[in-house]
């Protein structure tokens, strides 16, 4: 899958901000298997750049395209196909089912488009530090479990582009790196473009391209 | 997704509220679903009835038409006109209608010496086609002495009551016909003489029949015209109980003989019942449909934050719609299915409680088990829908 920002801007953005940005107003093509890191700092934007590209916001000027096509002009079905297929997302406020376990959140997604079989849920959880947390549920769990659950879950799924909104922003560098790396080694396997968003530049993200929002 | 099924996402809706809606909605949709076959299957079976009533050999029938006579028209000729005629034979529902033309002149007969009999009469010819029992013989032309009768088996049977009684004979349907009568035909001049022979008795036609050609002759030449009005006429039609030629007859102020069309008058009321039965039927299940609807959005609106989450991580919202409205195919499954057994078993009583009934069957009609099907596949499919709207509303 192909993804791109024509002349993106989002109808709040104040035009000084849009001068200085290497994303918005710009045309921005990610490459397969390209890994870019997108850095702004708070309020810039970053969240609002995710969610764009995901099709969860429309309150833009210009087009993002999914294989040419502008998603604009995608009805839900559209996005369920790209959702369970190609494209995966690390929400910054994670997203989770508070009522349903930390097993059931990961594998409600894993089920929708199976890429890896259950057991991997254990092994990656048990990697990450939350294997005992698995038949919790996810509302008792701290923000940094709860950010490793999402980051779980973002992982069941075939995809070709992977976005990350501030993915560790609960996590101490430990296990910032440990998730990272399993990261890296899932993208890297489905030969994916990693699309991360963050405050400041992430070392041990490999990063292919930086862009200043 | 072949793996995927309900039972995964089942976890994530919230239905534990609000059961006494379900409930109602459900047992609002099997009586509606029972009212409704129950309805449709009584139509059929009346339509059954009055055709098992009003089969005859050939297909068709044949009623005497006259003018109800009232105290306002009582003075007036209430005879049918060639026009009156002419409009009646135009009826879509009708298959035709001819004239019963009346002598107009003094008729007489006599039986001679066998039998001492003497009266005056009256003749009537009518269209052969109409009468049921038309020999060869049936003809006249001009200067023919002897004048062929087709004789009213009504007639027959009511002299053979009378006759014991005034020292007459009984006659039989064979010795009937030997029986030689005299014709006497007043004319302004003076009488003209005939010999009449019965050479048939119709069970249709209450009259004593002349062929056309004579009754022609004898009214220009011996009455005073030769086209008269008709004080009946027969009509024929494939089905006497048709709302349409009951309706006509009565906005024409035509009288027949109401036991032919009982079950006519009767039908038009039992079908009135039924349609406001079936009407009933309907709204009741629109209303549980409308109901189980309510539950549906309460349903989702409780899990709105985990519907929208499930279609942000990709669920697509024709299969969440599919899905939900499947699990409920078993339950609207079984109250159709249970709501046919009921009809079903009340069509056995009622072929039961009326026997002799040929043309009713202990079976419900298989357009019953039809409806039931249809009716399945559109509350399915409008839960299906509505989920799916809701879905996208999220």
């Amino acid at each position: 899958m192909h993804i791109e920002l024509q002349q993106v801007l989002p109808v709040f953005i104040e035009p000084e901000k849009m001068a200085a940005s290497e994303v918005w107003g710009k045309l921005v093509a990610i490459a397969p298997g390209e890994q870019v890191q997108v850095i702004a700092p708070s309020g810039s934007g970053k969240t609002s750049l995710v969610h764009f590209l995901y099709g969860l916001r429309k309150d833009y000027a210009g087009k993002v395209t999914y294989d040419k096509k502008d998603i604009r002009g995608f009805n839900p079905e559209d996005f369920a196909r790209y959702r369970q297929q190609e494209i995966s997302v690390v929400f910054q406020d994670m997203r989770l089912f508070t009522d349903q376990t930390v097993f059931d959140n990961i594998n409600i997604k894993r089920v929708l488009a199976p890429y890896h079989p259950e057991s991997r849920i254990t092994e990656m959880a048990n990697r990450l530090g939350i294997g005992s947390k698995l038949g919790k549920l996810s509302s008792t769990c701290s923000y940094g479990e709860q950010q490793r659950i999402a980051i779980i879950r973002s992982l069941m799924q075939p995809f070709s582009i992977l976005l990350l909104d501030e993915p560790f922003s609960h996590l101490d560098e430990h296990n910032r790196q440990i998730a990272m790396t399993l990261i890296a080694e899932e993208a890297a396997a489905r030969q994916a473009a990693i699309i991360l968003a963050d405050l400041k530049r992430i070392d041990y993200f490999p990063a292919t391209r930086i862009l200043n929002l | 997704m072949p793996s995927l099924s309900a039972r995964h996402i089942a976890p994530f809706f919230d239905g534990r509220q609000n059961k006494a809606s379900r409930w109602f909605s459900y047992a609002g949709l099997g009586i509606g679903i029972l009212l409704l076959l129950c309805a449709v299957q009584m139509y059929i079976n009346i339509n059954r009835l009055v055709r098992e009533k009003s089969t005859r050999s050939t297909g068709y029938e044949y009623i005497s038409v006259s003018k109800l006579i009232t105290n306002e028209n009582m003075g007036k000729d209430n005879r049918f006109t060639p026009a009156d005629v002419q409009q009646l034979q135009q009826q879509p529902f009708l298959e035709g209608a001819a004239p019963l033309i009346a002598n107009q002149f003094r008729v007489k007969a006599s039986a001679g010496n066998i039998i001492p009999f003497s009266t005056d009469l009256f003749i009537e010819s009518i269209n052969e086609a109409f009468i049921d029992t038309v020999p060869p013989g049936f003809t006249w032309q001009e200067g023919q002495p002897d004048v062929p009768v087709i004789f009213s088996s009504d007639f027959l049977e009511m002299y053979n009551i009378f006759a014991p009684g005034q020292d007459l004979p009984q006659l039989s349907e064979k010795t009937v016909s030997s029986v030689s009568i005299m014709l006497e035909c007043y004319t302004p001049g003076g009488m003209q003489q005939y010999k009449a022979h019965i050479v048939a008795l119709s069970d249709r036609i209450n009259s004593i029949l002349v062929p056309s050609s004579f009754m022609h002759y004898a009214n220009k030449n011996f009455g005073t015209t030769a086209q008269p009005n008709a004080g009946r006429v027969y009509i024929k039609t494939k089905d006497a109980n048709s709302p349409e030629l009951l309706q006509y007859l009565e906005a024409n102020q035509y009288r027949i003989n109401k036991d032919r069309t009982w079950l006519g008058r009767s039908k038009q009321l039992f079908q009135a019942i039924i349609s406001t039965l079936a009407g009933f039927g309907v709204l009741v299940i629109v209303l549980a449909m409308v109901l189980f609807s309510f539950y549906l959005q309460l349903m989702i609106a409780r899990s709105k934050d985990n519907l929208a989450l499930l279609l942000t991580l990709g669920y697509s919202p024709g299969w969440i719609g599919r899905t939900v409205a499947k699990r409920w195919v078993p339950v609207y499954a079984t109250i159709v299915v249970v709501s046919l057994a009921i009809t079903a078993v009340l069509q056995y009583g009622f072929k039961m409680s009326m026997p002799g009934r040929a043309g009713l069957s202990p079976w419900i009609h298989w357009s019953i088990a039809v409806i039931a099907t249809g009716l399945l596949a559109i509350s399915v499919m409008v839960n299906y829908r509505l989920v799916k709207k809701m879905l996208g509303r999220l």
